[in-house]
């Protein structure tokens, strides 16, 4: 009889190997799901994958549990690319942890009701597991948040929901978008290690960083990223050399250029791309555009990280949810800035700046909302209120480097650059938000704003027909989401005054109020489009 | 004999669970019935009956269903469960009508139907209101009607008793209509017709609704560019009425404040400023501005 070869053999070998491999995996897994009876098990679902705040959940979970011996705390990562089809499907199937992440982008309306608690009342309530917290233990729990978790307008904050007029979910974290530097690289080229104060220190630190590269010839550029990562920076400087304008705009006189008011009032003709102070906000772009890598148009979110972790940029503009990331992987110290803004007294672009933006409304982030299909709803709740309390979020923002939510806890060492600006100015106008295909504008024709021959001139003559077009099709998309929004609410009323009396102050009155305030939004640009006709 | 009385048992016992009022007196029902009747037809009967008598309950989770935005659920619990009140029970299914989806014009024109029919029966009791809202609304929004036809229809909310919740909220709504949808009217024309409704759409009956119907007139002013002490008045009032919805609330103190700057009332802009300071919410982003602002103000002549 031949003998099989060596190959043949070690082939088999490998394949029994990873059968029996994966046989154990699969017992592991499944005799995990077995617990002592008695035992209660909650199980609580995100999609944040970032390095730290996997490891943050588990500690604060391992602390639950010692303190609860008879539950076990189960944590579901699930990948944010799949995270959407797999949270239809467990709520469908009726297989939904406890405890599920929530953001308004993923959890309609309808969702939340059928699915979700609102845990309102349970907010009102005082956190036992401040007791020890002279200062929170007489606070109701909402309260122990630093901003008490005020209701954020429609999309912002996911805790809270609008229509609904309940909360519905508990955040642990603070995000905001800080530019990470490589410190050895920094005092490599400047010869000190200290971040930019002003638009001037910021651009010469890149020029070093330029100059720096050619003379050592490493493969080194000032800036990483890609478009999401420079739109940070876009952001900041449209929104602060426009802040005059906006307050000029500011129609409804409540400091406050609202995004309904931007859409108006472009379509109204009160501003265009060629309003002095926007067209000083374009020519922004060519005074830093230049330090660019190579081909970031093209380029992912993760290139940009590789850039940056890889030593091959020295600056990275993302959000502080990838500061554990960053910090756990780069093998060089890390600081962070904030993008810096011009001063009213900046000869070029100060004539209509207030000065830093604030950064007051950041809302609280990454809540859990409680479903309905919980087998322990006072359970989960219970760990929510371990999750939020001092020490447990203390103990999440020491190991994940994300910013703490609760009151008095300080925010880890390394990351002060992170906490969010509160003494800034209003927000000016930015082109960004001119509907959803504004941005692809700017990233399309990003070339004409930057290089030798920049002309805020060329990019207006060649875009201003792209954005009125984009405009109107935002303004065509709010009439119909609020046509939506104001149509089911008439349903709701109706319940609601057959549920519960319509008292003052009662859900009806309040809900009644709030369609009010909608049907002036689709009313208002009804009216502009017939009174301003885009083409 | 065992296989109705076990059927009785069962259902006696659910409703029992279901209705608490007038239990007593169906359960007796069931019983002698029960004990002279032993027939399947007749236990039948009594299953109508126990449905009449646990209606109601289940209606009302058709109610629960619309509030939670479960329109087709509620829409399935009114038709499931028939209440023993017919025009209500059309109420419910026409209000979960108009949002069952897919919403198609067919649903729209049922629940039209249905609430004319409901109409028809001369009642004029809180479901009449309810249900002429309704229509008012669906001509308004669900089927886009003439404008003229839309007024008609909250005008006959309103004028059918003023003092119900709902000629509130219709007034408001009718309010929008000549504040937005009127374009042969001059601005000022749409401004007093829509403030000549203050005294139904501004009651404190619905406080929340009171103060968005007076934000809505100076609103709609300050978007057409009027700016007077009508609409300073409208704020005040606005503010006065309050609002539970503190994003809301925070906004009215500091228009109130830049109103009162831009109309020269300098000691109340001051006053209001201040008080919107005094009570920004910490994740306000206007504090910084609306200082400076202020003292722009204090150190003018």
């Amino acid at each position: 009889m031949k003998r099989l070869p060596f190959f043949t053999w070690l082939a088999i070998a490998l394949l029994v190997g990873t059968f029996v491999y994966s046989a154990v995996r699969l017992l592991q897994s499944r005799t995990r799901t077995i617990v002592a009876p008695g035992t209660e098990v909650i199980r609580f679902a995100h999609w944040q994958l970032e390095p730290g705040v996997r490891e943050a959940l588990d500690a604060i979970a391992q602390d639950y549990m010692a303190l609860h011996p008879n539950v076990k705390v189960e944590q579901m990562p699930i990948p944010g690319r799949a995270w959407v089809q797999w949270l239809r499907t467990q709520l469908v199937g009726g297989t939904a942890p406890d405890l599920i992440e929530l953001a308004s982008y993923n959890n309609p309306d309808d969702m939340l009701a059928r699915y979700f608690t609102p845990i309102t009342s349970y907010l009102e309530e005082i956190n036992p597991y401040n007791a020890d917290e002279p200062d929170l233990r007489d606070l109701p729990w909402r309260r122990t948040y630093a901003a008490e978790l005020v209701p954020a307008p429609d999309g912002f904050g996911h805790y809270y929901n609008a229509n609904l007029l309940e909360f519905y979910g508990v955040p642990s974290t603070l995000v905001t978008v800080r530019v990470f530097y490589n410190r050895d690289l920094i005092r490599a080229a400047t010869g000190e290690d200290r971040p930019p104060q002003t638009f001037e220190e910021f651009v010469a630190l890149c020029e070093a960083l330029q100059q720096y590269a050619l003379k050592t010839g490493e493969p080194l550029m000032p800036l990483g990223g890609s478009v999401f990562n420079i739109t940070k920076i876009t952001d900041t400087l449209f929104n602060t050399v426009t802040q005059k304008l906006a307050l000029e705009l500011d129609y409804s006189r409540d400091l406050e250029f609202s995004r309904h008011e931007t859409m108006l009032s472009y379509a109204r003709s009160r501003w265009s791309l060629r309003t002095p102070a926007v067209r000083k906000s374009l020519e922004t772009i060519e005074a830093f555009a230049r330090y660019l890598p190579p081909g970031w148009v093209q380029l992912g979110r993760e290139d940009g990280m590789l850039q940056f972790l890889q030593g091959r940029a020295a600056m990275l503009a993302t959000g502080t949810w990838d500061a554990g990331g960053i910090l756990m992987q780069a093998d060089f110290p890390v600081g962070a800035f904030q993008v810096p803004p011009f001063p009213r007294d900046h000869p070029q672009f100060g004539e209509w700046t207030l000065g830093p933006v604030s950064e007051a409304a950041t809302f609280a982030a990454m809540p859990f909302g409680l479903t309905r299909n919980s087998k322990h709803p006072a359970r989960a709740i219970d760990f929510m209120r371990f999750l939020t309390s001092r020490k447990s979020n203390a103990k999440f923002a020491e190991i994940s480097k994300w910013l703490p939510v609760i009151k008095g806890v300080p925010v880890p060492e390394g990351t002060e650059a992170f906490k969010p600006l509160a003494d800034g100015y209003v927000t000016g106008v930015n082109i960004r938000v001119l509907g959803g295909r504004a941005n692809d504008i700017l990233m399309q024709n990003f070339h004409l704003l930057s290089g030798s021959g920049a002309s805020a001139d060329n990019y207006i003559s060649r875009t201003s027909t792209l954005y009125d077009r984009a405009v109107l099709e935002e303004i065509n998309r709010i009439i119909r989401v609020t046509h939506e929004t104001v149509r089911q609410r008439d349903s709701v009323l109706a319940g609601l005054y057959h549920v519960e009396p319509p008292a003052p102050r009662s859900k009806f009155d309040r809900l009644a109020a709030s369609q009010l305030d909608s049907e002036i939004q689709r009313l208002q640009a009804l009216r502009v489009l017939e009174d301003y006709p885009l083409k | 004999m065992t296989e109705t009385s076990t059927i009785h048992d069962t259902t006696a016992c659910a409703l029992t669970l279901v209705n608490g009022n007038g239990t007593s007196l169906l359960l007796v029902m069931l019983r002698s019935t029960l004990n002279s009747l032993r027939n399947r037809v007749r236990v039948y009967l009594l299953a109508v009956l126990l449905a009449v008598g646990a209606a109601p309950a289940k209606a009302d989770e058709g109610w629960q269903l619309l509030a939670g935005y479960l329109f087709r659920d509620a829409h399935e619990a009114f038709v499931a469960n028939p209440s023993t009140d017919d025009r209500r029970y059309a109420l419910g299914t026409a209000a979960s009508l108009i949002n069952h989806p897919p919403v198609t014009p067919g649903k729209i024109t049922r629940a039209e139907t249905l609430l004319r029919e409901l109409l028809a029966t001369e009642a004029n009791d809180e479901t009449a209101h309810y249900a002429r809202y309704l229509l008012a609304r669906i001509a308004h929004l669900h089927r886009t009607g003439p404008v003229a036809e839309v007024e008609a229809a909250y005008r006959a909310v309103i004028e059918a008793d003023a003092a119900y919740p709902v000629a509130q909220i219709a007034a408001g709504k009718l309010a929008l209509v000549l504040l937005y949808q009127r374009p042969e009217l001059t601005n000022t024309e749409r401004l007093d017709g829509a403030a000549l409704l203050a005294p139904v759409a501004g009651r404190e009956t619905l406080p929340e609704a009171a103060c968005a119907y007076y934000r809505a007139l100076a609103g709609a002013a300050l978007f057409y560019d009027v700016l007077d002490e009508r609409v300073y008045a409208w704020l005040l009032r606005a503010d006065a009425l309050g609002t539970a919805d503190v994003l809301v609330a925070s906004g009215l103190r500091i228009q109130l404040a830049e109103i009162a700057r831009e109309l020269g009332h300098r000691d109340e802009a001051l006053a209001h400023y201040r008080r919107f300071l005094g009570e920004i919410l910490p994740t306000d982003n206007r504090y910084r501005t609306a200082t400076e602002r202020m003292q722009e103000l204090e150190a003018a002549p």
